[in-house]
């Protein structure tokens, strides 16, 4: 019996079909020792730890793709892992039979699809897609010249992502503005929101022993995802979070002096929710004083912040460290960059 | 329009994916071209052949372990091989579409959230009712994320049905100098990137493919005249931004931190040398005014090394900006 190559789709093809077709369910080595691509390697009564390291892996490469891969636990034989059997009820394997949707609905969602075209979702919404495709709704009225897209490019966004759908506990270094060393953050995940084109966690600091949100922007190297569990206490956190950052940003209220005519005046003024005070001066909104900071150092001599203070000092601060590091000229490339 | 490969199965999961959707579809189509199945799924065809005899040679053991015919799935042999075509015969364990995954049907979701604002989605009882279906359609429920509906303006609807009745635009465009001047467009495309929204088109003062930020525009009209020959015969590229021969490059330091957020100005063969929490690296970029703006937003972030011309640009920006304050003092003691 020499061992064919199975591909790692086909072993777990089968073992969809396997776990689909038992209704009882089926224990580990049921499930080694008979399904393709792993019966071939089964050893009866010998040791099968790799064999069942790959099966821990496919459980959890299944599960990912929404299948419910169930373990029922037998009754009178409780805690042994061994008898553990695994099974996926047909009923929740299949979508739902009422679930259809209109050719109109069909053309949104596949919209609603390529706004990821990089990173991490964009295999998610192919996926969906793909599965969609098989009610057979044809999407009406392509969407010809019209590509939106969400970016997700911050190295924190997909440790985050799979932190909060395992509910593990996750660890990082994070700098707020204003401070020169980054603190460590311990930290239950429970929603990545993208608010004014910023992606932020919402979270339950456990540090802080209270809820935070972080900018991802400002997370300082790669995020631990660890071990550790947490439970969720509350549903609809992502649209609490995206509530709550919307109430900071009606609250907060910047009067700006912009030269007329320039790139600062026609881009400002066509922000969301911008008013003109009536002697010409330029009133936004914001969520993030340190962002909208950035955002009006860039314009240079084009902006002046008449209120409030600490964004006035903000900018200023920015404009000041702008013109020492560019000042002088360059000696033996002796530029440190975070002066 | 530019044709863009399908992207195809990436990884195993993707392959499953692509196995499960497929039974249900050739199920409820009794004989279908191979090439039919490819466009339906965005695949190649030859993914599609490939899936379909990885099927047919799949099903369940059985009592035997032995994978014995009738526990597996079968497919019309000669309908494949002669006329390209997939009949599915016999089918085992599963007949139906899978459910959605947590992070599927979130990226639905949050994708539909981003795109809120748009005329179609005007209904929200029917978005809402959308929605509710996606998340019923997963086995646990979507994940946690969510995108605040991008705030679009009804410049937007203007340059979607220009595009559709492939018609020119003209509109009054400030640069990144300062400089307006009223252009005559081609409109190809919109996109966006999180909350800055393009137009791609056919400038016709330029005579080449431009991008356009929409909120730089002004006082835009569509004049109903039918687009030019050039612009039909525009393939547009892929990136929003594309180099010129004119573009300047600069070279910088960059905190390691902000490099992603700047990345759409380093060019793709630029070296990047890590130097502690630095990266010396290039930005290219169209002239002066922008690198000053660009620098100036990532204060003590990104700092040009040479030329020293363009250091002197930026500091001289930011000396100007700095004197506005002084300036507004000045004149508030003044009057004291």
């Amino acid at each position: 019996m020499s061992p064919q190559k199975v591909s790692v789709e086909e072993r777990l093809f089968s073992l969809v079909l396997t776990l689909v077709a038992t209704e009882s369910g089926l224990t580990k080595s049921e499930i080694l020792s008979s399904v393709q691509g792993y019966n071939s390697r089964y050893r009866e009564g010998g040791d099968n730890s790799a064999l069942e390291r790959q099966f821990e892996r496919d459980k959890d490469d299944i599960r990912e793709l929404g299948i419910p891969l169930e373990t029922v636990e037998d009754p009178g034989d409780r805690g042994n892992n061994q008898s553990l059997r695994y099974r996926i009820p047909k009923t929740a394997y299949d979508l739902p039979s009422d679930i259809t949707f209109s050719p109109q609905e069909m053309a949104l969602l596949r919209l609603a699809a390529t706004v990821w075209r990089e990173g991490s979702l964009s295999a998610d919404s192919r996926r969906a897609i793909m599965k969609l495709r098989t009610l057979g709704v044809e999407a009406d009225d392509p969407l010809v010249g019209f590509a939106p897209r969400v970016r997700t490019r911050e190295a924190a966004f997909e440790p985050f992502e799979v932190a909060l759908e395992r509910s593990a506990v996750v660890n990082f270094d994070y700098l707020k503005p204003g401070e020169t060393e980054p603190t460590k953050r311990v930290v239950e995940p429970l929603a990545l929101v993208q608010f004014h084109g910023r992606w932020l966690l919402h979270g339950h600091d456990r540090g802080a022993d209270a809820p935070r949100t972080f900018l991802l922007s400002r997370v300082i190297g790669r995020p631990r995802v660890t071990q550790l569990g947490f439970t969720r206490r509350g549903t609809d956190y992502a649209s609490h979070a995206i509530d709550e950052l919307q109430k900071i940003w009606d609250r907060n209220l910047a009067e700006l002096d912009v030269l007329p005519g320039t790139d600062a005046w026609v881009r400002l003024s066509k922000r969301e929710d911008t008013r003109r005070t009536e002697s010409g001066h330029l009133l936004v909104h914001y969520s993030d004083t340190a962002l909208l900071a950035d955002e009006l150092a860039g314009y240079g001599p084009e902006v002046r912040v008449v209120s409030p203070p600490r964004l006035v000092d903000a900018v200023r601060q920015r404009l000041r460290v702008t013109f020492d590091a560019h000042a002088s000229a360059v000696h033996g490339g002796e530029v440190d960059a975070r002066d | 329009m530019p044709v863009t490969e399908p992207a195809g199965p990436r990884d195993a999961r993707d392959k499953l994916a692509l196995l499960l959707s497929l039974i249900p579809y050739l199920l409820d189509n009794a004989s279908v071209p191979v090439t039919e199945v490819a466009a339906a799924f965005d695949v190649t065809p030859k993914q599609v052949r490939d899936a379909v005899h990885l099927i047919a040679v799949s099903g369940l053991p059985g009592e035997s372990h032995a994978y014995l015919p009738g526990d597996l799935f079968d497919i019309d042999w000669d309908e494949l091989e002669e006329h390209d075509r997939i009949a599915l015969t016999h089918t085992v364990a599963i007949d139906d579409t899978p459910r959605l995954s947590s992070r599927e049907a979130a990226a639905l979701i949050a994708g539909l959230q981003y795109l809120s604002s748009l005329p179609e989605h005007a209904d929200r009882d029917a978005m809402a009712s959308l929605m509710a279906k996606l998340e019923r359609g997963t086995a646990s429920g979507a994940a946690q994320v969510a995108v605040a509906p991008a705030a679009l303006r009804d410049t937007v609807a203007t340059i979607r049905s220009a595009i559709e009745q492939r018609t020119q635009l003209v509109f009054d465009y400030v640069s990144a100098r300062g400089d307006s001047e009223r252009r005559t467009v081609d409109p190809l495309r919109i996109e966006s990137v999180n909350d800055d929204w393009y137009l791609r088109g056919w400038c016709h003062l330029r005579e080449a493919v431009r991008t356009f930020r929409l909120d730089r525009i002004d006082h835009l009209v569509s004049t109903g005249q039918p687009i030019s020959e050039h612009a039909a015969r525009v393939v547009l590229p892929e990136r929003l931004f594309q180099g010129s021969a004119e573009d300047l490059t600069v070279s910088v330091d960059v905190a390691a931190a902000a490099l992603p957020l700047i990345a759409d100005y380093i060019p793709d063969d630029a070296t990047k040398v890590q130097d502690g929490d630095v990266v010396h690296t290039k930005v290219r970029v169209a002239h002066y005014h922008g690198l000053k703006r660009l620098v100036a937003r990532f204060a003590g972030q990104v700092t040009v090394t040479a030329p020293q011309d363009a250091r002197d640009v930026v500091a001289e920006w930011a000396r100007a900006g700095s004197a506005r304050y002084d300036d507004a003092e000045a004149a508030a003691a003044a009057d004291a």
